[in-house]
């Protein structure tokens, strides 16, 4: 045991004990004013919540890797993950706000008339939120695996039951201060970091404006090797699989039932809108850094580390190695380490840079804690949405209307228990990089949320049969595409995987309008209702008249 | 409940339309269309960065954000221009919180 691994232990502990201590202070005050409780926050802290709700293991520990490995094609995630907040606040948030239900597939069934729809809604929630829960879980395991210097197999298995048991105690469930917590450490924990390294590298403490230099210095490298300069457009896959990869992302943001629940639980149209916009504020403090961390470990790594003596290896190299996921090859037995026989993985460079760049013991336990904090704050509430959807929306409304409340809940802390344990095991031998695992559960909601919500919103005319066939359409057109292509090597356009929410998205509302329109138009009580979504709160529309509530 | 007149809530829901669109479009310049024309691009730089990478890692974040905020400023003022108030909270239509 040495100081690393206590200090980053007690970083740890303190601050899973500071969103416990939160939760239960919150709990206890709230009692007595159980329903106006969320109501009381303000929008900015809402926007902190849905940050922390947001951000996930694949922001916080994957996405600066990912632009570091890909170059400029990394930058469709930092676009795509944050223009969807623009699909969400404007097309979708403050309309489903007003129309008032607990969980999305609760909408889309009461929308739509529809029980099968909303069953069908309630699958495509689990599908969704369990694969982006894999991407969480071997998030996790990087974490562990390092701290605990085992490799990231045992370190997943360990985020499993930490996971499992921290969800199903179902104690930060709507809890918002708890998040907004999360929030503050995971966002300190990743700009300090960056910040230094921006000081130690370009003498200016503001990364944003300062690597611009770095970047420069890069191409400058990147002539010498002779290897494919960071910042050209579109050397490892196609421009049409940018857009499309940008699209996927955008419009799954704007599907993804865990961050449009949040938009459920403030009072107004207004308060939603300002939520969106803080949000994007907060989660871009974060987005806006990113592309700064890639390309100082880039440079930290190529000029620091590339060309020492392999038998003289810095102290951070070995535990990583441990972890297997990084190799020193010394594939021309030369004695020398070349940047080209490095081979890092990308879930591993926002973790190990604060060690490369040496930045002490303190920051690197920083960087563990606010990682767990990212990955536990989505976990939870994508246990939190896999939950409800099988015990609300399946068992509860489908299956045995009369089950009691303490039933329920028991149908939802055992569904968390289970899909955080599938979740793992799947996890335990990743089929992709983080940032890739979590691209398909985007791809999925773009493919069966987006033209749902989008249709069921904007257009009145959009009935039951319709966005039943839209969403199966959708789902099977993404899934397939998604395994034709990692599996057979098909693709369209050079668009592979990660970007075949284009493809179902298209499909789906393609197939949602036909049906429509070749089947019975909704009543006219449904068209008022999606009419009256154009007016603020205090308007309502009925029967061709326009009521102005006092 | 007062009635409206039906010309001014349709006047309402058409101004607010536009000015989604205008901003979605703004948007879609700021990332898909530079994408798009990423290569051309390129020689033009931003504080020492080539453009189409400064417009992917910072230009287009920002746009968003601002976009945003201008969309949550303008909708209280077009709320308040049409005589509706953007706090109201109808008692009766709630949803719980979880």
């Amino acid at each position: 045991m040495d100081g690393q691994f206590i200090v980053s232990l007690i970083l740890i502990i303190a601050t899973f004990s500071l969103y416990i201590g939160i939760a239960v202070f919150n709990r206890a005050r709230a009692t007595s004013d159980f329903y106006v409780a969320g109501r009381g926050v303000p929008p900015v802290f809402n926007g902190m919540a849905i940050g922390a709700d947001w951000m996930s293991a694949a922001s916080f520990i994957g996405m600066a890797g990912t632009v570091m490995a890909l170059g400029y094609d990394g930058l469709a995630y930092i676009m795509g993950w944050t223009g969807g907040y623009l699909l969400l606040t404007f097309l979708l948030a403050p309309q489903l706000r007003k129309y008032g239900r607990y969980t999305v597939p609760e909408f889309i069934g009461d929308r739509y008339r529809s029980n099968t729809a909303r069953i069908i809604a309630a699958i495509a929630t689990i599908i969704i939120s369990f694969t982006y829960s894999v991407g969480q879980l071997s998030g996790s395991g990087v974490v562990i695996g390092r701290l605990l210097e085992v490799n990231t197999t045992t370190g997943t298995l360990i985020g499993v039951v930490l996971i499992a048991f921290y969800s199903a105690m179902g104690g930060m469930k709507g809890i918002t201060w708890t998040q907004v917590a999360q929030y503050l450490v995971l966002i300190v924990a990743y700009l300090i970091p960056v910040i230094f390294m921006s000081l130690q590298l370009t003498q200016n403490p503001a990364p944003w404006l300062s690597y611009g230099q770095i970047i420069e210095e890069l191409q400058i490298l990147d002539k010498q090797l002779g290897i494919t300069e960071y910042i050209v457009p579109f050397t490892g896959a196609t421009k049409w699989q940018f857009l499309a990869l940008m699209f996927t992302l955008m419009a799954g943001t704007a599907g993804l039932p865990h961050v449009i629940v949040r938009f459920y639980t403030v009072a107004t149209m207004k308060a939603a809108r300002w939520s969106g916009a803080w949000a994007l504020l907060f989660i871009g403090l974060l987005y806006l850094s990113a592309p700064a961390y890639a390309a100082f470990s880039r440079f930290i790594l190529m000029t620091e580390v590339a060309g020492s003596s392999l038998s003289n290896l810095p102290a951070w190299t070995q535990p990583w190695i441990n972890t297997g996921e990084l190799s020193l090859a010394d594939s021309n037995s030369d004695g020398i380490l070349q940047w080209t026989e490095i081979m890092i993985s990308n879930d591993i460079v926002v973790m190990a840079t604060p060690e490369i760049a040496n930045l002490g013991i303190f920051v690197v336990g920083l960087m563990a804690a606010g990682a767990m904090a990212a990955a536990l704050s989505t976990a939870g509430g994508l246990m939190i949405a896999i939950s409800a959807a099988l015990s609300h929306d399946i068992y509860f409304r489908s299956i045995n209307p009369n089950a009691s409340e303490k039933k329920r809940l028991a149908v939802g802390r055992w569904s968390i228990i289970l899909a955080t344990v599938c979740a793992g095991l799947l996890a335990l031998n990743p089929p992709g990089a983080i940032t890739q695992i979590v691209a398909w559960a985007f791809a999925l909601a773009s493919g069966s949320f987006f033209p749902a919500l989008f249709l069921g919103v904007w257009w009145k005319r959009a009935n039951g049969p319709g966005v039943v066939a839209g969403m199966i359409v959708g789902l099977t057109v993404t899934l397939s595409y998604i395994f034709a292509s990692k599996y057979g090597g098909f693709t369209i356009l050079g668009i592979i995987d990660t970007g075949a929410g284009v493809f179902g998205a298209s499909a789906a509302i393609i197939t949602n309008i036909i049906v429509s329109l070749a089947t019975k138009p909704p009543t006219q009580e449904t068209q008022d209702e999606v009419t009256d979504l154009r007016y603020p709160e205090q308007v309502q529309y009925k029967n061709g008249e326009v009521w102005l509530k006092e | 409940m007062k009635k409206m007149d039906p010309a001014k809530a349709e006047a309402y829901f058409k101004y607010r339309t536009t000015m989604i669109l205008i901003y979605l479009t703004i948007g879609f310049l700021a990332s898909y269309v530079i994408v798009f024309f990423a290569r051309d691009l390129s020689s033009i730089t931003v504080m020492g960065i080539p453009f189409h990478y400064y417009m992917g890692s910072q230009g287009a974040v920002l746009t968003f954000i601002i976009l945003l905020f201008l969309n949550a400023v303008m909708s209280d003022k077009i709320d308040k221009k049409f005589g509706f108030d953007p706090e109201f909270v109808d008692t009766n239509n709630r949803t719980e919180d979880h």
